[in-house]
């Protein structure tokens, strides 16, 4: 029981995550996402919590997958990092479960190429390997807004661009 | 939005007022019975107090019978008949009274909320039976006289009496249920038992049988008194076209004239109405007061006082303005009105009226702005001295407009002591349940807050008042122990800073115990190990979800217990809120709350799928975009516009917007001279006033939107911000 965390595990295209649950304030369905014009291509917009506006990333288009419709699974998983709240997209959420430290490794080299920077570590729970996200990073502006990847909506601006 | 009661919208809009009003009486009574216990008992109780709550309790009664709100009625009622008798010294002011009393404030709270919110009232059966015990044990104690005896000769010692509060009329008119005029129980103090009183005894046997009738059909019944007065008359308003009213309204059952006490003469009418209609609230100023007719419910009480008192201070409510004073039948004309019971100096408005005077307001701001670029395009047409004279009125005229718009604002503050003297009630009533001894200290009372902030802020400010005396402040031997007086202090403080209104509520008892609360949060996994607590993170920690569990609550002096739901209440209204904690010295909590909120009136605007808010400040016109006056001129399109060209901003594009009906028939003059740009959007949707939320977020800080707002589903809408939309021009 001594130095082992509760975690909340994702999904993500078929990938399972975890989420310290002390680093998560809540988790909603995802219903009336408002777009921000011009924002991040993984900001996928704004919604209300408890009357502070808060920005809804797209963990999808954040780690560089295909974007996917929202189902009943859908869910946004609600992050708070010191005075600020940010809302996950996710595919699923459901599994609250407790991870010894011990357990924990730190991320292999070879995954670094694609959400490594976000990797706070790799455990195995039960059958299944779960990737332990670093939250801080993961709603890092700076990141978010510097590696971008080239978009849809970049694409689509460069067409615009050629029309004029 | 609550769905509407069965009731019209006429009831509804009563009701409003009624509400209102049993909240002033209710404050007062709050205030006057923790006076009337800090006061010397027995005997030497504050008259004055008396006399107060007794008129407080005995309007609460007429405006709840108006109302149909039996229950409240009925406890209003006995209270009242209880305090008439110790104020008029028959017997002492004890202890156990002032609870009971108090108790029964309590529920008649309840009774008041439920009908506003539409819950099931609370049941009022305990409480009337402890309220009749009481009211009987002290009729024996004082019972030294014959009270029963006809027009007895005033109870009271002699020279504690005023003058005319025993001058009883004599021929004592039957009691009418709407006016509190008639007096007649109060020296004759027998509790009336509910529900078995006979229905006023001026109704004849054909009346009754036409009343059993109207009521079998469901119908409502409504007693209707008329006086007649001078300024009436002069309007065309006598008796007989009240009469026609209300046999237009409804079946007149019973119609009869009687002599007030002030010699004037009223008109009573009981009439049945269809069941949801009621007598139109405009009624009232012609001199009509209506209230639902209740048979079975009691001859109410009148007091002598309250005949002596009413004619004198609702004179300005009652007449209007300029009537000549005649004097009888406009004492009696007041009398008949119980909301004239009211301090005349003070007008109590509806919040929506306040928010249509600020869209007027905006309008004119507006037209002031039209009529400026008016004049400007004067300038080397008109020559310049017939212009000056123009152009100053029009800058007066923009001061003078800021000026309504502040003094606009302005209406909405009201004083936090309106709040304050409210935790009186609630400190008084805890440290009671608590056995604590707690002296509250108010500060900053007069500090003016906005009325919408006020009523958001009474729960939390009641929560950490209850908390801070039961779990905050130790008992008094514990206290004793530490060398502590035994009586705690709470502080309520209020003052502004700046654009920031500061609330604080603090205590000097044990403060948190902030090893305890890191034990308990480490178990919970909401704290790492290594991890230490301190102020910043503990109020996070306590509102966190899952820990305010039992353990934690007494753990942390229920501190976890609904703070959440402080901490949200606050934030929702754009503040924040911090936490103090010294141990052993006590806890201080600290609310920062905006002023005034932030509140523009903005156009709605539809582009693609999306609706936008624009503030209306930023909007100097509104146009139509005819597409074959548009035209291109390097990469920019133009739109003649008063005689030069305006480049033409499409939301879509700049937006990158897609779906709904792409019209683009409207654009939106923003911004003055060269910098002007008109901004094209599919529709505009309206006109509203919204509340302004920041965006803080750095992932939310674009170009062209400056804040969100949302219109009532739950859903952001975003604020547009005038120089991102120029700077999108290409």
């Amino acid at each position: 029981m001594e130095n082992s965390e509760h975690y909340i595990l994702f999904t993500l295209a078929g990938t399972t995550y975890a989420v310290r649950s002390g680093e998560v304030q809540q988790m909603d369905m995802v219903e009336q996402i408002t777009p921000v014009p011009n924002a991040p291509p993984s900001v996928e917009g704004v919604v209300f919590l408890r009357g502070q506006v808060i920005p809804a990333i797209n963990l999808r288009v954040r780690f560089g997958f295909p974007k996917a419709p929202y189902d009943l699974q859908t869910r946004l998983i609600v992050v708070r990092r010191e005075s600020r709240v940010v809302g996950l997209i996710v595919d699923t959420a459901r599994d609250f479960v407790m991870i010894p430290a011990a357990t924990i490794q730190p991320p292999p080299e070879g995954i670094a190429a694609l959400s490594g920077r976000y990797l706070a570590g790799i455990a195995t729970v039960g059958e299944r390997l779960v990737l332990i996200l670093d939250i801080a990073e993961v709603i890092n502006p700076a990141d978010i807004m510097t590696t971008a990847p080239e978009s849809a909506q970049i694409q689509e601006e460069r067409e615009d661009e050629k029309r004029r | 939005m609550s769905p509407a009661p069965p009731e019209d919208s006429l009831m509804n809009s009563f009701l409003d007022d009624y509400f209102a009003e049993c909240d002033e009486h209710l404050t007062a009574v709050r205030r006057n019975i923790l006076a009337l216990e800090a006061s010397p008992g027995g005997d030497r109780a504050d008259k004055g107090l008396l006399d107060e709550l007794f008129r407080s309790f005995h309007t609460i009664k007429g405006l709840s019978g108006m109302v149909g709100i039996k229950d409240a009625e009925r406890l209003a009622h006995q209270i009242e008949s209880y305090l008439g008798i110790l104020r008029s010294r028959r017997a002492p002011v004890t202890p156990a009274g002032v609870n009971t009393v108090i108790a029964a404030v309590n529920v008649l709270e309840q009774v008041i909320a439920a009908r506003r919110e539409n819950r099931p009232p609370p049941t009022i059966v305990t409480v009337l039976e402890e309220l009749t015990a009481l009211t009987a044990v002290a009729e024996r104690s004082g019972g030294r006289e014959q009270h029963e005896a006809p027009p007895a000769p005033a109870t009271a010692p002699p020279g504690t009496a005023p003058a005319p509060s025993p001058a009883l009329p004599a021929a004592a008119p039957p009691p009418a249920p709407d006016s509190p005029a008639p007096a007649s129980s109060a020296t004759t103090p027998t509790p009336a038992p509910p529900a078995t009183a006979p229905p006023p005894p001026t109704l004849k046997e054909e009346e009754l049988a036409l009343l059993a009738e109207a009521r079998s059909r469901g119908e409502g019944l409504w007693w209707c008194e008329f006086v007649p007065s001078r300024e009436l008359a002069a309007r065309n308003i006598n008796v007989n076209v009240i009469r026609g009213r209300i046999e237009e309204r409804g079946r007149l059952i019973h119609a009869a004239p009687r002599v007030l006490p002030s010699g004037g003469i009223a008109f009573e009418f009981l009439a049945a109405m269809k069941a949801g209609d009621a007598p139109p609230a405009a009624w009232r100023e012609d001199g009509v007061a209506c209230r639902r007719y209740v048979p079975e419910a009691p001859p109410l009480a009148a007091a002598p006082e309250t005949e002596t008192a009413a004619p004198s201070a609702p004179s300005a409510t009652a007449a209007p303005a300029g009537s000549p004073p005649a004097a009888g039948e406009e004492k009696a004309a007041a009398a008949a009105t119980p909301a004239g019971l009211a301090p005349s100096h003070i007008v109590r408005v509806d919040l929506s009226r306040l928010d249509e005077l600020m869209r007027l307001v905006g309008e004119m701001v507006i037209s002031r702005a039209r009529l400026e670029e008016g004049l400007r395009r004067l300038e080397g047409e008109a020559a310049a001295a017939r212009l000056h004279p123009l152009q100053e009125t029009n800058l007066a005229m923009e001061r003078q407009l800021r000026d309504l718009r502040e003094a606009v604002m302005r209406i909405r503050l009201v004083p936090v002591g309106e709040i304050f003297n409210r935790m009186q009630f609630v400190v008084r009533d805890a440290a009671r349940e608590n056995r604590k001894e707690v002296r509250l200290q108010l500060l900053g009372q007069e500090t003016e807050i906005d009325k919408l902030i006020v009523e958001r802020m009474m729960d939390p400010l009641l929560h950490l008042v209850r908390n801070a005396v039961s779990h905050g402040l130790e008992d008094p031997e514990e206290r004793r122990a530490r060398g502590k007086d035994p009586a705690g202090t709470l502080t309520l403080r209020a003052g502004t800073a700046g654009d920031l209104v500061v609330m604080e509520v603090e205590d000097d008892g044990r403060g948190l115990d902030l090893e305890g609360i890191a034990a308990q949060a480490r178990r919970q996994q909401l704290l790492k190990e290594g991890e230490s607590i301190d102020e910043k993170n503990v109020l996070e920690i306590l509102c966190a979800p899952g820990f305010s569990t039992r353990a934690a609550a007494d753990l942390t002096s229920g501190r976890g217990v609904g703070l959440a739901v402080v901490r949200d209440a606050v934030t929702e209204l754009g503040g924040s809120l911090d936490i103090v904690s010294r141990p052993g010295l006590g806890t201080r909590f600290v609310i920062r709350l905006p002023l005034t909120l932030a509140i523009a009136d903005a156009l709605i605007v539809a582009a693609g799928d999306q609706i936008y808010a624009v503030p209306q400040a930023l909007v100097q016109e509104v146009i139509e975009i005819s597409p074959d006056r548009v035209s291109v001129m390097e990469n920019n399109e133009l739109l003649p516009y008063r005689g030069g060209v305006l480049p033409l901003v499409h939301l879509r594009r700049l937006f990158r917007l897609t779906g709904g009906e792409s019209r683009q028939l409207h654009g939106l003059v923003i911004g003055v001279g060269l910098s002007a740009v008109a901004v094209a959007v599919d529709r505009i949707v309206g006109r509203r006033e919204i509340v302004v939320r920041a965006i803080s977020d750095p992932l939310l800080q674009v170009p062209g939107v400056s804040g969100a707002t949302e219109l009532g589903d739950g859903r952001v809408v975003l604020i547009l911000d005038a120089a991102g939309l120029r700077s999108g021009k290409r």
